[in-house]
């Protein structure tokens, strides 16, 4: 049998199985399994447990479930509303200022907590109310904060990065730094957004009163007194603290990042204890069931997805399709962005950590071919699967916000997300044009080339 | 839905399934608890050897060169022995997308073949554990590393975590059976 016939099975046997509704862990290491039965020597078969206990026990990417505690502590306490408290109170008189205060709360949880439906459900929790209480629409409030969220897998410590990093074998110090200008220039986007769409919002609320309409809480002005903003400071220093101390924990050259995964989750845990006298085993079961549940299931998906890749390498699947991919000679802005359709298409059925697993064999030799810079191109990638999660018809976050504001209609939510889609594509774009923007960071700080 | 990494992405499976811990899985269901717990410890205690690995080398100048292993038994313990825990969830996150268009009666159907085929991968894995396990004990399997821990530590929690999940998947499948043949 031909290595293409082999190939077309072993895709349709995958999407069949998956379809079927088999847990993706269980269909990626059956679907393996059966084809290594099939097509592979028999002392093959023999290494399957072997193949995914040594895959599965790589310390960099064992510091996965670490990162999920960290997040876990952060995102089950109060940290989340008097962070975005902290921040109200100091934003709230410009123009926007509590669309903007959402969006950097999002931007700076995500980067503690490095979950996106934990960031939309902690920020959300208390941003969605306030800023509906000051008049935003339903969609827009839905939007910023489903947007917002979705910084979670493209800031440091992201675990989408960890992965990237083990599958296109590169730096992860490097990736995370990449990461960091992309993820401000979104910030920007999404803050510039959140100012010109109150602005729209304002102006109409406005026009409405003058003609005889009811006044919109959104044309009343708060006032809070510098008493009232400084009092608000002590509890989210700490955090800001952790975040800062872990990253020069990490570029400082004092922890490796499994053992700044580590530190990270003991000082997470010691805050919460501290700040929020959550320490007692009742208050951190649920912390550590829910790290141990979410953990176990990702970690069981990367296991059999690297089992998946081992095969499709085996059999040259991966290699035959890279080669055809090259072979079709595409321009490299026609192959990249066929390639980022192919992964949108892929978030509407799939985690990221199986689409980075499952395309990186086939996706990287024809990127590399074309001269992509592999770290510049895991931030794009990393962009476009943040859309799968906002995206309609299936995105996550827009369940997640479904959940914690049940009353704003989905038709709402998921009009409000749309025009975050559009920035999401225009920073890939500008990334496009200004590559610099991903990769002067880590080139200042570490030296160019790898 | 398969986005997602966090409990929120599996609540919509869980709560598709019938009986949680109903019938035959009440068995299974002190066993998992257990083991939970034990994890979840399991994690925790390598978040603080690796606290320590900093500590040690940059307050006392030495580095240790154990600790990176430690945890990688520990984690990889916590997670195969866990996977049966989350099975009873139905944590295992799946695409659901056929789901809300198919009838009742053909999503039990569909549901039980999956259960049946996971079942079948499962046992599979756990068996070729078992082998890997001899063979390690037989022939002393050690890591490469300087500590050289013995390799049957980390291959004995894949395989304990491997035979409860088989059994998990197992009680699922009588429980709905179970269910099917009684009297409505």
């Amino acid at each position: 049998m031909s290595v293409a016939v082999i190939g077309l099975l072993y895709g349709a046997s995958t999407l069949l199985v998956m379809f079927a509704g088999m847990p993706i862990a269980f269909a990626l290491g059956a679907v393996a399994t059966i084809f290594m039965v099939a097509f592979m020597p028999s002392s093959s078969v023999d290494t399957i447990t072997q193949n995914v206990y040594e895959e599965m026990a790589s310390i960099t990417l064992l510091s996965i479930p670490l990162f999920i505690l960290k997040g876990a502590a952060i995102g089950r306490s109060r940290a989340g509303q008097d962070l975005y408290g902290a921040l109200h109170a100091w934003l709230y008189r410009i123009p926007g200022g509590l669309g903007i205060a959402n969006v950097f709360a999002c931007a700076l949880f995500a980067a503690m907590a490095g979950s996106s439906p934990a960031t939309c459900s902690a920020i959300g929790s208390a941003g969605i109310p306030e800023m509906r209480k000051h008049g935003y629409s339903g969609g827009f409030a839905a939007g910023i904060i489903a947007a917002g969220g979705t910084l979670g897998i493209l800031l440091p410590p992201s675990i989408t990065m960890i992965l990237y990093a083990v599958a296109a074998e590169q730096s992860l110090g490097r990736l995370f730094l990449a990461a960091i200008g992309p993820a401000v220039l979104l910030v920007v986007l999404f803050a510039g957004y959140a100012v010109w769409r109150f602005r729209w919002e304002y102006a109409h609320a406005k026009v409405a009163y003058e003609k005889g309409g009811k006044a919109s809480p959104i044309l009343d002005a708060d006032m809070l007194s510098m008493r009232e903003k400084f009092s608000l400071l002590p509890r989210v220093l700490p955090f800001i603290l952790l975040l800062t101390g872990v990253m020069v924990a990490l570029y400082g050259g004092f922890a490796t990042p499994s053992e700044t995964a580590g530190l990270g989750a003991v000082l997470a845990l010691a805050l919460i204890a501290i700040i929020y006298s959550v320490w007692t085993p009742k208050d951190l079961e649920p912390i550590l069931v829910s790290t141990l549940r979410e953990s176990t299931m990702l970690m069981l998906i990367i296991g059999m997805s690297l089992l998946y890749s081992y095969v499709m390498s085996y059999l040259h699947i991966s290699q035959s399709t890279a080669e055809w991919i090259v072979s079709l000679h595409l321009s490299r802005w026609v192959l990249l962005a066929t390639i980022l359709l192919m992964v949108v298409v892929l978030g509407f059925f799939l985690p990221p950590v199986s689409i980075i697993l499952m395309t990186a064999p086939i996706i990287l030799p024809p990127l590399r071919g074309a001269n992509f810079d592999l770290i510049w191109f895991g931030v794009i990638m990393t962009i476009v699967m943040e859309m799968g999660l906002i995206h309609p018809p299936v995105g996550l976050n827009i369940f997640v916000i479904k959940n914690i504001a049940p009353d704003i209609p989905l038709r709402d939510v998921m009009w409000g997300v749309l025009p975050f889609v559009g920035l999401m594509i225009l920073a890939v774009v500008i990334l496009c044009i200004a590559p610099g923007i991903a990769t002067w960071f880590p080139d200042h700080l570490m030296g160019a080339g790898r | 839905m398969a986005h997602g990494l966090d409990d929120v992405a599996t609540a919509s499976e869980a709560v598709s399934v019938p009986g949680d811990t109903a019938g035959f899985e009440r068995l299974i269901a002190p066993v998992n608890y257990v083991v939970v717990i034990v994890s979840s410890v399991a994690l925790v205690i390598a978040s603080f050897v690796l606290t320590y690995s900093v500590a040690s080398r940059y307050f006392f100048h030495f580095s240790t060169d154990w600790q990176d292993e430690f945890s990688v038994f520990l984690i990889v313990g916590a997670v195969f022995m866990s996977a049966a825990a989350v099975q009873a969830r139905r944590g295992h996150v799946a695409i659901e997308a056929f789901s809300s268009i198919m009838s009742r009666r053909a999503n039990r159907i569909r549901l039980f073949l999956v259960d049946i085929a996971t079942f079948v991968f499962c046992a599979f894995f756990s068996w070729k554990s078992w082998i890997l396990l001899h063979e390690a004990i037989i022939e002393g399997f050690r890591t490469s590393s300087t500590w050289q821990p013995p390799l049957w530590i980390p291959y004995s929690l894949m395989l304990s975590g491997m035979v409860l999940l088989s059994i998990q998947v197992l009680l699922q499948i009588a429980t709905q059976i179970h269910r099917w043949n009684r009297p409505s």
